[in-house]
């Protein structure tokens, strides 16, 4: 639910960083903090518990300049993704205008991406949103740990297990050397903006 | 593979899946190696192997319950509260003292009491917040357990002059109900000159403060408000104050049964409700959107029947209150 300020030809959206725990929510969201300074509108606030999981949210706010006439606001968060804070998660995502999902490409992390892509469908259902619908990119993360000798998942595989159905854009990426993360973020924002514009016009 | 290069990279990879944070899968690998080892006669010093990877498990034991039994957050620093705030109380049409309050109770529900009560103090100088954020303040106090803290508040408030007489009014017949329905036994003040006069008596034999289940505290109030008290409660135009609320149980095996809460907070027609971790089974009939028939509400004015609409499910996860739930209840009366 963006917020749109017609007086102050304002648009504040809120993307939700979403996904099994430690996949890499968090260091997405680094890199983003790190290396797009020019968008970032303040700091980056991490809330997290023992072993770095985070507790509550981390959260970004980013300011996207002038979009034809209107001054574009995106407040970016990521979820828990420790199984027991399902009822926090769901918190998070109170308002999302788009989201992305982080699957974690080690074989062993298989069946937690499938359980979390079925998570936030639930989660979103509760909102009264279509996960079909509404603007979502996945991201193929960890890629690097092919190297280092890790059973990772051929992306073939990470496409047939969440993505069959939903078809969504999705990338490839490694949050902790930061490739891919910039491409995943702008293609949601893209996504998001232009499903606000469809909307605007309907509202209109 | 030979069976060393084996067990070295099931060794490696339990390793990298310790610096991932995945402690579970690293065990998993450790223990495939510890297997492999141990079928292994010909391996050579296999007793020094074993005894490293068990030192290993041990370390991402202790690291698991580590993460498991992380201790309880109180609050939270300033500018998290801040976000919690903006999170949890945006609605773009409210006037700035209803989101301003909707803040101060989204930081109540978080546990984070005493920023919440000083945010409240904030909105006693506005006249539409003034007796919500009152209510809400002695709520904060008997949260935190300290009730004495909440009776001198009170009294304070007698003694200054930023309530009108109504506005006491409500706030006495708040106060004492909820003191009732925490098993407290008192005698409050209802004017400045009661103040000092009387004392706060306490249903316990030492001193303490003994806190008790709410049971129909709400229905035995009833009985001793006065009409007069009644009227001028329940003619005001806003909705009456819950102290808790009774559900019954529709369908499942737990059918039948009715589960009492405490209600918080409430903001006009909200009522949030926390549920305790164990009873987590509730959780599940509360979808957000649902309504929930046969509910009995236990007033500061007696039992009312209605049914309620689920308006949100949070679980709590820092402060005292982690793990709890709170549930938010907007209260419809046929
Ligand atoms: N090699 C590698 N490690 C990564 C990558 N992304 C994240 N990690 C590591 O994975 C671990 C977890 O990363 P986080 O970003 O904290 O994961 P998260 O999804 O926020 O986890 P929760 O907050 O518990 O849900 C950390 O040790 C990261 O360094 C990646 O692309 N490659
Ligand atoms: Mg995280």
């Amino acid at each position: 639910m963006a917020i749109l300020n017609l007086k102050k030809r304002q648009i504040e959206c809120k993307i939700v960083y979403y996904g099994p725990g430690r996949c890499g929510k968090t260091t997405n969201m680094e890199h983003i903090y790190k290396s797009y300074k020019k968008q970032v509108t303040g700091e980056m606030i991490s809330i997290d518990t023992e072993g770095d999981r985070t507790l509550f949210f981390d959260f970004l706010p980013m300011g996207l300049g002038e979009i034809k006439g209107f001054d574009v606001r995106v407040q970016v968060y990521t979820v828990p993704g420790q199984v027991q804070y399902r009822s926090t998660r769901k918190c998070v995502l109170k308002g999302v205008d788009g989201v992305i999902f982080v699957a974690d490409s080690l074989a062993v992390r298989r069946e937690k991406n499938m359980l979390s892509l079925k998570d936030l469908q639930h989660n979103l259902k509760e909102y009264g949103i279509n996960i079909f619908k509404i603007p979502l990119v996945m991201q193929h993360n960890k890629r690097d740990l092919a190297g280092e000798g890790l059973p990772i998942m051929a992306v073939e595989q990470m496409e047939r297990d969440l993505n069959r159905q939903l078809k969504v854009p999705s990338f490839p990426a490694s949050a902790i050397s930061g490739q891919g993360v910039g491409a995943t973020l702008k293609e949601c924002l893209k996504l998001t903006l232009i499903s606000l514009k469809r909307e605007m016009k309907l509202g209109q | 593979m030979n069976i060393v290069k084996k067990i070295k990279t099931l060794l490696k990879e339990a390793e990298l899946y310790h610096s991932q944070g995945l402690m579970y899968e690293a065990i998993a690998k450790y223990n495939d190696a510890t297997e492999l080892i141990q079928k292994n006669e010909q391996l050579k010093n296999k007793q020094n192997l074993l005894e490293g990877i068990s030192k290993k498990i041990n370390v991402l034991n202790k690291d698991i319950s580590k993460i498991e039994l992380a201790p309880k957050k109180p609050e939270v620093s300033e500018n998290i509260q801040d976000l919690i705030k903006k999170m949890y109380a945006f609605s773009p049409d409210m006037d700035e003292g209803a989101k301003a309050l909707e803040g101060a109770v989204a930081l109540a529900k978080f546990g984070q009491f005493k920023r919440a009560i000083s945010d409240f103090n904030e909105l006693l100088k506005r006249d539409s917040t003034r007796v919500d954020a009152a209510k809400n303040i002695l709520r904060c106090h008997m949260a935190l357990f300290s009730i004495d803290e909440a009776i001198s508040q009170y009294e304070k408030w007698l003694l200054d002059d930023i309530f009108n007489p109504d506005h006491l009014n409500k706030i006495y017949i708040f106060f004492e109900s909820l003191l009732n329905n925490e098993g407290v036994e008192k005698t409050l003040p209802k004017t400045k000159e009661q103040v000092d006069k009387v004392k706060v008596a306490v249903s316990s034999e030492n001193d303490q403060v003994q806190i008790s289940e709410p049971k129909d505290a709400g229905l035995e109030k009833s009985e001793t408000v006065s009409e007069g008290e009644v009227e001028s409660e329940a003619g005001s135009e806003d909705v009456l104050d819950v102290n808790s609320i009774g559900i019954s149980v529709d369908s499942g095996p737990q059918k039948g049964h009715v589960y009492e809460f405490k209600v918080r907070f409430q903001l006009g027609k909200v009522v949030s409700l926390l549920i305790p971790s164990r009873d987590k089974d509730v959780i599940e009939n509360f979808k957000i959107g649902s309504e929930i028939h046969d509910v009995q509400y236990y007033s500061n004015v007696g039992l009312f029947k209605g049914s309620g609409l689920v308006s949100a499910v949070k679980e709590i996860t820092i402060g005292p209150l982690r793990g709890d739930y709170c549930v938010d209840i907007e209260v419809m009366v046929h």
